[in-house]
């Protein structure tokens, strides 16, 4: 008790100084609290765009069906699939792929045709509330409707109700041909999306090609209810002889990122903390100075350099904590704000994609308990290491030169 | 994306294109007795000559055979020169009546079950697609042999019994060509085709086109039957033969609308 109470005196006898110590540690802790729930949010935004808009979790396929999308390679037991998957509460939904022709008067597009289960689709993905305007996604019954890419609406000049003919190359080789009504175009999705996908039916899809049950592809959702690395253990033998890859194998791009981005946050983190080290240090450094004289009378009266190093670590602790306390204060008041508000990146780049992936341009933060504690203890670990130093310095002053220094 | 009938299409008109220049080159051959002593150069680009304005009728049986699956089409065509023509399935039903007209660089679709005129978009032009052995490119090309490629005779002489003349084509740098060498192999006094071997830019074989059954047709010879092979696939195949064939038939521009393409 006596250390705290001599330590808090001692933090006093100079305020000016403590103070400036005190505020450049507390914004050094709120920065470090506000920048890691930025990128939380930022990749957390990343994560969810890359998987609960389409692609999901994990993908399975028939083998080497992603090297050339041929229409044959169908998976031949998808029932049974989504059945496990379902029973481990991972949404499943299956899907069906085929290049094909879009025409509406003059105007034809190659696009790539995606058929769906809409009441499977929308349990496992977000795309379906991914509209713009009064569209309606695919009806959970086929009925010829079609959601189409925005760059592809518009290359087409379609709208909402608009009637476009399909003409594709069916699995038998036949002329496959039909008229989809628009019912729905979807907002910024990814380059890919946007210019060439038009979503039908499966049903829908399965007549248009001449492809009775076929499967291409049954993608996974969890909303992150099963670790990544969990999904294909508890699929089990139903997977065997297929291609199963999850999302950072689907996207290495935005995988790298996602992983690039701890990478510079810990860089970022390291730099701010040795930074309030050295505050740290400079500010006990001189009051270590301003008391050599105190110390070499405390030596000399007896106190043993571990009681002088205790009580200047003390000092030290118990200014990082004050200054944690504000910054956290400090931090979480901005996070929050952020976390609701966020950053309106819009007016920097439109829309913002990255590794094919449409961002939401309001770039908000996410509080995770994790973002507070990790930069709050390290801060404090730093400050009492930090102090080491000029504490060993007292400690091992000779009293009698002490008591002589001007 | 293209339709299948419009890739059958695509096959029939190249394959009706080449048919038909060395169906003038023969004709031109008979004409003047000395032919054999044309470069290579002379020779194709008087085909070249002769070729427009020439118009032709027929009924022709495709077979096309993919890993797949394989299907056998009746189609009707006319063509007038180069620039215009225009074929509709006759068999099988469920492709009856699918039209396709061809008119300078652009393709309509008429597709029956949907009762609707499509437009080829030109981004599909260059384009090969899923199971074709054909692009839409070689439907629309029009330029001049000579203005894409070098010709050289390479060879003159027998080989394999057969006494040929083999004319490699390589295209000029700036031609809008997308083969690298095109091989082109006729029977020496004929003239008639025999082997037509296309190359990639990397001088990789592509695809081999093949003409068999030689007939009389009216005053001349020609093979009826021709068969194109993707190197990359060789147990895929095309075939076209020809089951009638009228050439110089009474035939108008006005033949050649959207408006017939549909009706009839």
């Amino acid at each position: 008790m006596l250390s705290i109470r001599l330590a808090w005196r001692n933090l006093w006898r100079n305020k000016r100084r403590t103070l400036i110590t005190l505020l450049a540690l507390a914004v050094n802790t709120a920065v470090l609290i506000t920048t890691f729930a930025l990128m939380d949010g930022y990749i957390e935004n990343a994560v969810r765009y890359a998987t609960d808009l389409l692609t999901g979790e994990a993908q399975i396929h028939a083998n080497e069906y992603l090297e050339d999308h041929s229409l044959y390679k169908t998976i031949d037991n998808p029932d049974e699939i989504i059945a496990k998957a379902k029973s481990h509460g991972i949404n499943a939904s299956p899907r069906v792929y085929g290049f094909g022709l879009l025409s509406v008067g003059n105007k034809s597009a190659g696009v790539m045709f995606e058929g769906v289960n809409p009441e499977l689709d929308k349990q496992a993905f977000t795309l379906h509330e991914h509209l713009q305007g009064d569209g309606r996604f695919v009806s959970n019954k086929a009925d010829k409707g079609m959601v189409l890419g925005k760059k592809l609406a518009k290359t087409l000049n379609v709208k909402i109700g608009s009637e476009i003919i399909a003409v594709v190359q069916a699995a038998d080789g036949s002329l496959g041909t039909d008229i989809y009504t628009v019912s729905g175009i979807l907002k910024t999705a990814g380059e890919k999306l946007d210019r060439s996908t038009a979503i039908c039916h499966i049903d829908d899809f399965r007549e248009l090609f001449v492809m009775e049950n076929a499967v291409h592809e049954i993608a996974l959702n969890s909303f992150r209810g099963v670790e990544l690395e969990e999904i294909k253990p508890l699929l089990g033998t139903t997977i065997d002889g297929l291609e199963f890859k999850t999302w950072r194998q689907l996207n290495p791009s935005l995988s790298q990122m996602v992983d690039m981005s701890h990478v510079g946050m810990g860089i970022f983190a390291t730099i701010f903390f040795i930074v309030a080290g050295l505050g740290v240090m400079n500010t006990m450094l001189m009051a270590t100075y301003d008391r050599i004289r105190e110390f070499g009378i405390l030596k000399a009266i007896g106190t043993s350099p571990m009681a002088i190093i205790r009580d200047i670590l003390v000092e030290a602790m118990m200014m990082s904590v004050i200054a944690i306390c504000i910054g956290f204060v400090l931090g979480l008041a901005t996070s929050y704000y952020l976390s609701i508000h966020g950053i309106d990146m819009s007016g920097v780049g439109g829309d913002v994609t990255f590794a094919g992936i449409a961002f939401d341009p309001i770039w908000k933060a996410v509080i995770h308990p994790a973002s507070f504690i990790e930069p709050m203890a390290m801060m404090c670990v730093i400050s009492v290491l930090a102090s080491i130093y000029p504490a060993v310095i007292a400690a091992r002053l000779k009293p009698v030169e002490a008591m002589n220094h001007v | 994306m293209i339709n299948t009938t419009s890739m059958k299409h695509i096959r029939l008109v190249k394959a009706g294109t080449i048919l038909c220049l060395f169906l003038l080159a023969i004709a031109f051959q008979t004409a003047t007795a000395q032919s054999s002593e044309l470069t290579a150069d002379e020779i194709l680009d008087k085909v070249d000559d002769l070729y427009r304005g020439d118009s032709s009728q027929g009924t022709m049986t495709m077979t096309i055979k993919t890993e797949h699956w394989t299907r056998e089409l009746t189609l009707e065509y006319w063509s007038l020169g180069k620039e215009k023509s225009l074929f509709r399935i006759l068999a099988p039903k469920k492709e009856k009546g699918t039209a396709t007209l061809k008119c300078d660089r652009d393709i309509w679709n008429y597709l029956p079950k949907v009762n609707r005129t499509i437009k080829l978009p030109s981004s599909m032009m260059s384009q090969s697609w899923m199971g074709s052995h054909f692009t839409n490119d070689d439907l629309v090309k029009e330029s001049r042999f000579t203005d894409d490629y070098t010709f050289e005779k390479s060879f003159d002489g027998e080989r394999d019994g057969q006494n040929i003349i083999e004319i490699t084509c390589i295209p000029h740098e700036d031609a809008a060509v997308v083969w690298g060498k095109v091989i082109v192999i006729v029977e020496q006094d004929s003239f008639i085709p025999l082997e037509i071997s296309y190359y990639d830019e990397d001088m990789e074989l592509a695809r081999t086109m093949r003409f068999s059954d030689v007939k009389d047709i009216g005053d001349r010879k020609l093979p009826v039957s021709m068969i194109v092979i993707p190197a990359d696939k060789p147990d895929e195949s095309t075939e076209v033969t020809y089951d009638e064939i009228n050439f110089n038939v009474e035939i108008d521009e006005e033949f050649f609308s959207l408006r017939n393409l549909q009706d009839r």
